[in-house]
């Protein structure tokens, strides 16, 4: 058996080549200044204090974050119905309506935003439509809704997959248990299936919430130059500006900001059903 | 006990993907009983359950509870509560939220919530586990807070649906007990589903067998063990020795070429019924005191009595001569096709019924191609077949031509009468090439078809009756040449459980009393 499990070795010995040596490069750029020789490095943290002492980077991450959070409560809202009513469905309905949602995924995200940009856009079908109805032309593109709209169209499916599993796959004979004990539709719902959907929500949370705050494609083109976000400022500093060092000092900021996020998402569930289920006495 | 009904099913049919599960049941379910629905998997006691539970409608028929049709209630509405197969615990809620969930559904104060609670964990043994995670406990105690959230209640009925399924052998006897105790404590109707017939009979006021979608019988445990309707729940509960007979007259009945006093009327004169006899009603006597007589065949030592089979009445048994020829393939000049088939008997009597495709499988006439094994069609066939005794060629060919000829040997077939066990048994001589017994995967099988050996009942033609196989040759091993292979009928087997010691071999004297005769209806088909 022991053997046997050195087999793995080299798999491991190259994960943490491919998985961990990119971080630790980007942590060593974060704390070091720019123009460094080869043979010596000058620690610094001065890369840190140029974001937290700058408001207009703050409110970039305020924003971001913010933008984040609105996409996934949105991804929350619109996917669970959508999660519940495929999970009710006939096995197969349910494949063919899971084929539907996934269908869009298999076509590149970025030319899926450029469609948008030809719906939103000036003079585009939806201006058009909506100057039909009567609004008046209203700027479409370029907005943070756009933005917003580019972010849940992307995520969603993300969130309704991970829902939908966790639904699928809950005991029917739970939702028997809850009406026979008198509960209603309603009742059971809210005291059983969402409860037990949960780790499902969190899930999605994760893959909706971390690729929404780092996004950076779709602000730039629903968004315009109008709207930047924490995304964008990073991929600015390697592209444009070449400040490699700071660009990776913001993306550590967000690595933590984001683990810190999660754990907070994470603990709040578990204290929420931990109570529940073991009062310690 | 005051007998009030509480629940009336009446003409209750359901359909699954048209198959009917449930032909029409009427059943009247009492007050404060202990009610089983006992039967093989599949025969719709569960689905009756699920239609009382509101979990499931029925196609027809009314259920009427403590006298109010409740067929458009759903389930939350219905006064009952289920213990399903699985418990069903809400893995989310810890022991005491699991059991509280129904009250608080129905926003009792938390003072009484907290009270009831803790009377049920009570009456179940689980006293101050209610803080713990239901995913942590044992089956025996998941099953215990699944009833004690369904009882907690205070229902009418409960249901249970297979709930100790799940528990080991140890286990399901402790818990079949506590559910009696729990019954009795509570005084509620429970309405229990099994497949274990000895759970039935341990805990039930009321047994319901059912068969395929109907009642076969409701009675109390004893009724249901000593007066069985049929065949079947004479089977099913218990153990028993089945024996088709003649109710001659009331107190009357014969089996066996012999008539036995008994205690049961109301039948037609000469109807044929069935007959059951327990296995611990039957004494072993000496031989001339028996009412029958028989060798014991086999003894097996069961703990508190052995189990003896008594052979009462000897099988009936033919033997045949199988003629092991060499193999005879005929090969085409000109492909690789063969063609074989082997001569055969045939009796006088069926000739006139015998078609091509008959004389094919008897002759088990084949051609096939020798280069990829694939069968080919025999296309034409001739003979000179006659209603006479004698010798008849045929000849099979196939579409190219290939052709062999056999014997057909019509003969006047004798079969082998015995009227003390009612039955007869015929079989053929046969021609068999060592390749195909090499090759047989189901010897015995092959060799009843091969001898076209049947069996039946000489009181009614169209009842079949097993047949055994018996030969001295290995199969493995067989060279050309003749042998003999044995056909019989099992006879008539009793079982028979005693505190006596018997010997294999020993004749003895069987004897029981006339109310251990118990007569039932043939059952309907």
């Amino acid at each position: 058996m022991k053997k046997f499990s050195q087999l793995a070795l080299p798999y491991i010995i190259w994960s943490i080549i491919i998985l961990f040596l990119p971080v630790l490069l980007i942590a060593f750029y974060a704390i070091t200044d720019s123009g460094n020789a080869i043979v010596n490095f000058n620690f610094t943290l001065q890369n840190f204090v140029k974001f937290f002492t700058d408001p207009d980077f703050l409110l970039i991450l305020w924003r971001s974050l913010s933008i984040a959070l609105k996409t996934t409560i949105i991804c929350i809202l619109l996917g669970y119905p959508t999660a519940y009513f495929i999970s009710r469905c006939k096995d197969r309905t349910r494949n063919i309506l899971i084929l539907l949602i996934t269908l869009p995924m298999w076509i590149n995200m970025l030319v899926r935003t450029y469609a948008w940009i030809g719906l939103l856009s000036d003079g585009g079908i939806l201006q058009s439509l909506l100057n039909l109805l009567g609004f008046k032309s209203t700027q479409l593109l370029y907005t943070e809704g756009a933005v917003l709209l580019g972010m849940v169209y992307n995520f969603i499916p993300f969130m309704i997959l991970q829902i939908n599993t966790s639904l699928s796959k809950m005991d029917k004979s739970l939702l028997e248990a809850s009406s026979d004990l008198g509960a209603n539709r309603f009742q059971t719902f809210w005291k059983v299936t969402f409860p037990l959907s949960i780790p499902g929500v969190i899930s999605g949370i994760a893959l909706v919430f971390l690729p929404a705050v780092s996004s950076f494609f779709i602000p730039k083109l629903l968004g315009g130059g109008q709207y930047f976000l924490i995304g964008n400022v990073i991929e600015n500093q390697f592209i444009t500006v070449g400040e490699w060092n700071f660009g990776s000092a913001i993306s550590v900021i967000m690595a933590i900001v984001m683990m810190v996020i999660m754990y907070l998402v994470r603990y709040v569930e578990k204290r929420n059903s931990g109570n529940r289920r073991e009062k310690k006495v | 006990m005051e007998e009030k009904v509480l629940i009336k099913f009446r003409n209750i049919i359901k359909e699954f993907d048209g198959t009917i599960v449930l032909k029409g049941i009427n059943l009247d379910i009492y007050e404060n009983e202990f009610v089983t629905l006992l039967g093989p998997s599949g025969c719709g006691k569960t689905t009756l359950l699920r239609i009382l539970g509101g979990f499931l409608e029925a196609d027809e028929g009314a259920v009427i509870f403590d006298n109010e049709d409740i067929k458009e209630l759903p389930p939350y509405k219905r006064e009952l509560n289920t213990v399903f197969q699985k418990y069903a615990l809400f893995p989310h809620m810890n022991v005491y939220d699991n059991i509280a969930f129904g009250l608080k559904i129905k926003k009792m104060s938390k003072d009484v919530i907290d009270q009831k609670v803790l009377r049920m964990l009570k009456l179940i043994g689980l006293e101050g586990f209610e803080n713990k995670n239901v995913t942590t406990l044992s089956g025996g105690q998941q099953q215990r807070i699944a009833i004690a959230r369904a009882l907690v209640n205070e229902p009418k009925v409960l249901l249970l649906d297979e709930p100790l399924g799940a528990l080991d052998l140890k286990l399901r006897k402790e818990m079949q007990y506590e559910l009696k105790r729990i019954q009795q404590e509570v005084g509620i109707t429970f309405i229990y589903v099994t497949h274990d017939q000895e759970e039935a009979l341990t805990m039930s006021d009321k047994i319901v067998i059912m068969k395929s979608g109907e009642i076969q019988q409701v009675g109390t445990p004893q009724e249901i063990y000593n007066e069985p309707v049929n065949k079947y729940v004479a089977n099913f509960i218990g153990e028993s020795n089945v024996i088709s007979g003649t109710m001659i007259e009331d107190y009357k009945v014969k089996f066996d070429d012999q008539i036995f006093d008994c205690v049961d009327f109301g039948f037609k004169p000469n109807e044929k019924v069935d007959i059951v006899i327990r296995p611990e009603d039957i004494d072993i006597v000496p031989l001339e005191q028996g009412k029958i007589t028989g060798e014991v065949l086999s003894v097996l030592f069961k703990g508190v009595w052995n189990e003896a089979m008594v052979e009462t009445v000897p099988g009936t048994t033919v033997k045949v001569n199988m003629n092991v020829i060499k193999n005879h393939d005929v090969e085409s000049e000109y492909s690789d096709e063969r063609i074989s088939a082997n001569d055969f008997y045939v009796d006088i009597e069926e000739v006139a019924s015998l078609d091509d495709n008959d004389i094919i499988a008897r002759a088990d006439a084949q051609a096939w191609k020798e280069s990829d094994d694939s069968y080919t069609s025999i296309s034409k066939i001739e003979h000179n077949l006659e209603e006479k005794l004698g010798e008849y060629t045929v000849t099979f060919q196939t579409a190219s031509g290939l052709t062999v000829s056999r014997k057909i040997i019509v003969v006047d077939q004798k079969f082998v009468k015995n009227e003390k066990a009612n039955e007869a048994v015929s079989a053929f001589n046969f021609f068999k090439t060592v390749d195909e017994i090499k090759e047989s995967v189901a010897l015995d099988t092959d060799l009843k078809t091969w001898a076209n050996a049947i069996g039946w009942k000489l009181s009614n033609e169209d009842e079949a009756v097993d047949i055994y196989v018996d030969y001295d040759f290995d199969p493995e091993n067989i060279q050309e040449g003749i042998y003999q292979v044995t056909f019989s009928t099992e006879g008539r087997e009793l079982k028979v459980h005693t505190t006596d010691y018997v010997e294999e071999g020993q004749e003895v004297g069987l004897t029981f009393e006339v109310e251990d005769i118990h007569v039932m209806e043939k059952m309907g088909f």
